[in-house]
């Protein structure tokens, strides 16, 4: 049986998540057949088993997002790999005008244009993560698939929401989570529970995957949304 | 090999995926003069596997001054055995952990936790979103039964109010039953649980895991006197369970029909109220 084919596309932002796939590019070989600029075999015309999207949508270019639809329409399982793809990220910051990259002013998350079928937050995820997530979506269903199915259906995750949904409504059981996960110490434990820097938060949302009890809301939330949508499916 | 990604979210399934489930107790004459609840069984187990070296260190919450606890990171069998006995609340893991994990004479870490613990530490191990998650540290993750923890200091203060007991005096607290029993520098004091669930964490009445379904091995009170049920997820476990057997830090046998039962309905009982709760706040 052959490979099923994959695409690797960055749509902008820094590289840090492309450099995180180029160093698992040999193993990612070997379970998939990857189409990338890296590879030499960039097509954006064909149709793909998986696509990787990292980087966030300029929606001031109409022309990366008629290639994010397209993309969309020829791709059984669209992931989008890193947290600008996935929630938004740092360049939800981008005011147009800034260096390095002054055209553009107005980024999203890939789903606002699109519909993602899971998005992994990370900046940038670890190397290995992208192997164990496609290894686990051939398998089928589980705890943390459905968790990034989630935050694939919602379009802001950060430290922000973690205080809002957690924190503050005294949710936290101040298990110390989403401070280990933290890439930029924005969180760190006053009185046990954790509380924000908010200058320091790159809106990356790994606190809040993390986070044992805004997971489970996630997840909640998303089946709930997807059973009634499936209600309201039929009768349109 | 990929390992089995756990449901939490299934009534069906109220203990998760495991493959075995023993009633076990230390053989080890140095745990049984710590003991205070259950059989000791996780306390030898770690000291096993610190000492025929097969992890490097031990992460563990130990109880620092009144109620409050404190994480340590153990690589001797006295440093754990300083850590035995209940938590009453949980210990944040905090970024001091990662500096110490991050040392290179550190290679395979075992955690002692609660559930909560073990669903971040598993998905640290299998989907690390950073690099800096040491994923390839984490060797077990071995998980507490949990009913909730309590809001300390309201649980505290309550104490201090209604029954004049100072944390500090406070020895010892454990569950029997339905009832807390507290041991203090005066006396014991035995209280109906339902009486205290105000105190109770209120991140707590959320979370539907019991046993720690996350965990590699699940580990609590057995509904059989001086025993821990031992709930095994992997063959690993299994297999370093019965190793540590062998060589006499621990006994174990089969659990009963009846000792399975005690743990379902109290997962059962967690569940329900945890899905009872969120539906208020989603």
């Amino acid at each position: 049986m052959s490979k099923p084919g994959l695409l690797l596309l960055d749509l902008g932002g820094c590289e840090g998540c492309s450099l995180s796939i180029i160093r698992v590019l040999p193993q990612l070989s070997r379970i998939v057949e990857v189409y990338s600029r890296y590879t030499g075999n960039l097509d954006l015309k064909q149709k793909y088993d998986y696509a990787v999207l990292t980087g966030p949508i300029c929606l001031n270019s109409g022309d990366h997002i008629e290639m994010l639809k397209k993309i969309r329409e020829q791709t059984n399982t669209l992931l989008a790999y890193g947290s600008c793809a996935s929630v938004g990220g740092i360049i939800l910051y981008a005011r147009g005008g800034q260096e390095p990259r002054p055209e553009h002013r107005v980024y999203a998350p890939l789903s606002r244009i699109v519909k993602i079928d899971y998005a992994v937050p990370g900046c940038p995820p670890a190397p290995q993560m992208l192997i164990t997530l496609l290894n686990h979506i051939k398998q089928g269903r589980g705890f943390f698939l459905d968790l990034f199915k989630a935050v694939a259906s919602i379009h802001k995750l950060s430290g922000f929401d973690l205080m809002d949904e957690v924190v503050l409504p005294g949710l936290c059981v101040g298990c110390g989570a989403c401070v280990l996960s933290c890439p930029t110490q924005a969180l760190h434990v006053i009185d046990n529970h954790p509380d924000l820097i908010p200058e320091k938060c790159i809106r990356c949302g790994t606190c809040t995957v993390r986070c044992p009890r805004f997971s489970q809301i996630l997840i909640r939330r998303y089946l709930r949304t997807s059973i009634q949508q499936n209600i309201m499916g039929g009768s349109r | 090999m990929i390992a089995y990604q756990p449901i939490v979210l299934d009534p069906d399934k109220p203990l998760g995926n495991y493959i075995v489930v023993y009633d076990a107790r230390t053989r080890d004459q140095r745990v049984r003069e710590r003991k205070k609840t259950g059989g000791g069984a996780v306390t030898s187990f770690v000291i096993y596997l610190i000492e025929k070296n097969i992890v490097d260190a031990v992460v563990v919450a130990r109880r620092k001054k009144g109620l409050v606890g404190e994480i340590v990171v153990a690589r001797s069998a006295e440093e754990i055995l300083s850590t035995v006995g209940n938590r009453w609340s949980v210990v944040p893991y905090t970024l001091k952990l990662r500096e110490i994990l991050s040392s290179s004479n550190i290679r395979r870490v075992v955690f002692v936790g609660l559930p909560c613990q073990a669903q971040f530490l598993k998905q640290m191990k299998m989907f690390p979103l950073m690099e800096s998650d040491f994923s390839s540290k984490i060797y077990l993750i071995i998980s507490l039964f949990c009913m909730g923890t309590y809001a300390i200091e309201g649980f505290i203060d309550y104490m201090k109010r209604t029954y004049s007991i100072k944390a500090e005096d406070i020895v010892d607290i454990h569950v029997a039953g339905d009832k807390l029993v507290v041991k203090h520098s005066s006396g014991v004091l035995e209280i109906p649980i339902s009486e205290t669930l105000y105190y109770l964490q209120h991140g707590c009445l959320t979370c539907p895991d019991y046993t720690g379904v996350f965990s590699d091995l699940s580990a609590g009170m057995s509904s059989k006197p001086g025993y821990t049920l031992l709930i095994v997820r992997n063959k690993l476990v299994d297999k370093l369970l019965h190793e540590a057997e062998t060589h006499g830090y621990l006994e174990l046998e089969e659990a009963s029909t009846e000792s399975i039962e005690y743990v379902i309905n109290k997962s059962r009982e967690k569940m329900r109220k945890a899905y009872e709760y969120l539906s208020h706040i989603l």
